[in-house]
């Protein structure tokens, strides 16, 4: 039920992951890139913690990351990430969410990106959400490839996908079918 | 009388997946609800149900879902997850099928549990049943899903051709507080102010039972709590009443009385043909006015 939560969260984790990457330590910095599109920061085999209040709410790990300055695009490689939700948040009933995405790509100051490649989510309650590509805007999250999702008790398909990050809206568009579990008779 | 709709539910819901499709599909987790927009579809079996809306709600008790092993290829006929729909509302235009026959209603609600499918709709466009030429419409109309039994809040029924009559058949209507439609015996159980209407003739009774053979053909009618019948001038009262379908004929026992134009008769039964309005009366006594009768055909 939660994978689209989770989905959504791939966004706000691409976000984080930008977020974090401007003041990380890089394990290991790049050679200097000439052409003019080349990041200014380039790491490798990244991996970064976000804290709120003392506590780790998101995780997440790069094969690389990229950034550029001008704009503040963030481009990450084989990305991935583990978001914790707040106690007693919408998503809290999803448990822990773990993302993973082919490529990332984002604008830290627009809070726009996109996550696409082999789009992964899974939640600690067992959803599992899969998809192409993910865009993210501001609150928002959106698909315009088809998504499936498995979970406790249903399995859908949908052609697209709107959301909001704080898990208030979560729901498949254009199109859905699929199964819902029944209860079982005494 | 409504031995086509004691047909309506076939077989028992058995659980598993229900499909579905519909335009979007809303995931309130946090509420345990999955809510569907826009030309809704769940499918099931034979049951088939269509809505403008739908809510599904997942039974409360939190069970662990089964976790698949890694690499494992998902089957596609797996068992969706490790919890449930206790029980789904569909909403606007409902329409449901199963096997041959149809109802239609504002608004449904599957108790999956309980095995109950329970349509109402408005007063102007109340849930209605149907199967064929013959309908049934009530405030409430209550599918079960494991039996085959149908419980109706004020049914009205209208039935055409339970009847077997040669040439035109007349319309039977049925008026109730309240019907059970019991398809194992192959009974059907009105109670409360029962009104039976069959052209000019009108019976009304506080429970009926309607009796039907193995194809759906109603057998016999029983009355019984206290009659009263009326067929243009006459009336004839008893305390019980079996109408035999075949035969077409009433026959009042437990004090039976005829008022007819002033004539009041009793006797040990009282037979009433509803086509011809002959009558017999068995053991009869009671008082006749023949200046009553002037003028009518055969009178003195």
């Amino acid at each position: 039920m939660g994978s689209q939560n989770a989905s959504a969260i791939s966004g706000v984790m691409a976000l984080a992951l930008a977020t974090a990457c401007g003041n990380a330590v890089s394990p290991q910095i790049s050679p200097i890139s000439t052409p003019a599109d080349a990041p200014d920061l380039s790491l490798q085999g990244v991996a970064l913690a976000r804290l709120s209040e003392g506590r780790i709410v998101a995780r997440g790990t790069a094969d690389r990351l990229d950034y550029q300055r001008a704009g503040a695009r963030l481009q990450a490689s084989r990305g991935g990430g583990v978001i914790q939700p707040e106690p007693g948040s919408r998503l809290a009933a999803l448990g822990s969410v773990r993302f993973v995405a082919d490529r990332v790509d984002g604008e830290i100051a627009n809070r726009k990106g996109v996550a696409s490649g082999a789009v992964r989510v899974d939640a600690e309650r067992g959803d599992v959400a899969r998809t192409e590509r993910i865009y993210y805007d501001g609150d928002f999250l959106r698909s315009d490839t088809r998504v499936a999702a498995a979970g406790p008790g249903y399995r859908v398909e949908g052609s697209g996908l709107l959301a909001r990050t704080d898990g208030s809206v979560i729901q498949l568009t254009d199109g859905v079918k699929g199964q819902l579990q029944m209860e079982s008779r005494p | 009388m409504t031995g086509a709709v004691l047909l309506l539910a076939a077989a028992a819901l058995p659980s598993g997946p229900l499909d579905f499709k519909a335009r979007d599909m809303r995931i309130e987790p946090q509420d345990r609800r999955v809510v569907l927009d826009g030309d809704v579809h769940l499918s099931r079996d034979d049951l088939n149900v269509t809505g403008e809306h739908a809510v599904a709600e997942y039974a409360k008790e939190q069970r662990a879902p089964p976790r698949r092993p890694r690499g494992r290829k998902e089957a596609s006929d797996a068992i969706v997850g490790g919890q449930s729909v206790e029980r789904f509302t569909v909403i606007g235009n409902v329409h449901v099928q199963r096997g041959s026959r149809t109802a239609d209603g504002e608004h449904g609600v599957v108790d999956v549990k309980g095995q109950t499918l329970v349509l109402t709709g408005t007063a102007q466009t109340p849930p209605i049943v149907r199967d064929g030429s013959e309908t049934l419409s009530g405030e409430r109309i209550l599918l079960r899903l494991d039996s085959e039994d149908v419980d109706v809040v004020r049914p009205k029924v209208v039935l055409r051709r339970s009847l077997a009559e040669e040439g035109q058949p007349v319309p039977v209507k049925v008026e109730a507080d309240h019907l059970l439609l019991l398809q194992a015996r192959r009974l059907a159980r009105f109670t409360d102010d029962v009104i039976v209407r069959r052209g000019d003739a009108v019976v009304r009774s506080p429970r009926m039972e309607a009796r039907y053979d193995g194809e759906g053909q109603l057998t016999k009618l029983e009355l019984r709590g206290g009659v009263d019948v009326r067929q243009g001038e006459r009336r004839a009262t008893g305390q019980n009443a079996d109408y035999d379908a075949k035969a077409r004929t009433l026959v009042l026992v437990g004090d039976p009385k005829l008022y007819d134009q002033g004539d009041v008769l009793t006797g040990d039964r009282i037979d009433l043909a509803l086509d011809s309005k002959e009558v017999h009366v068995e053991r009869a006594r009671g008082r006749l006015r023949p200046e009553a009768h002037k003028g009518e055909r055969g009178a003195p």
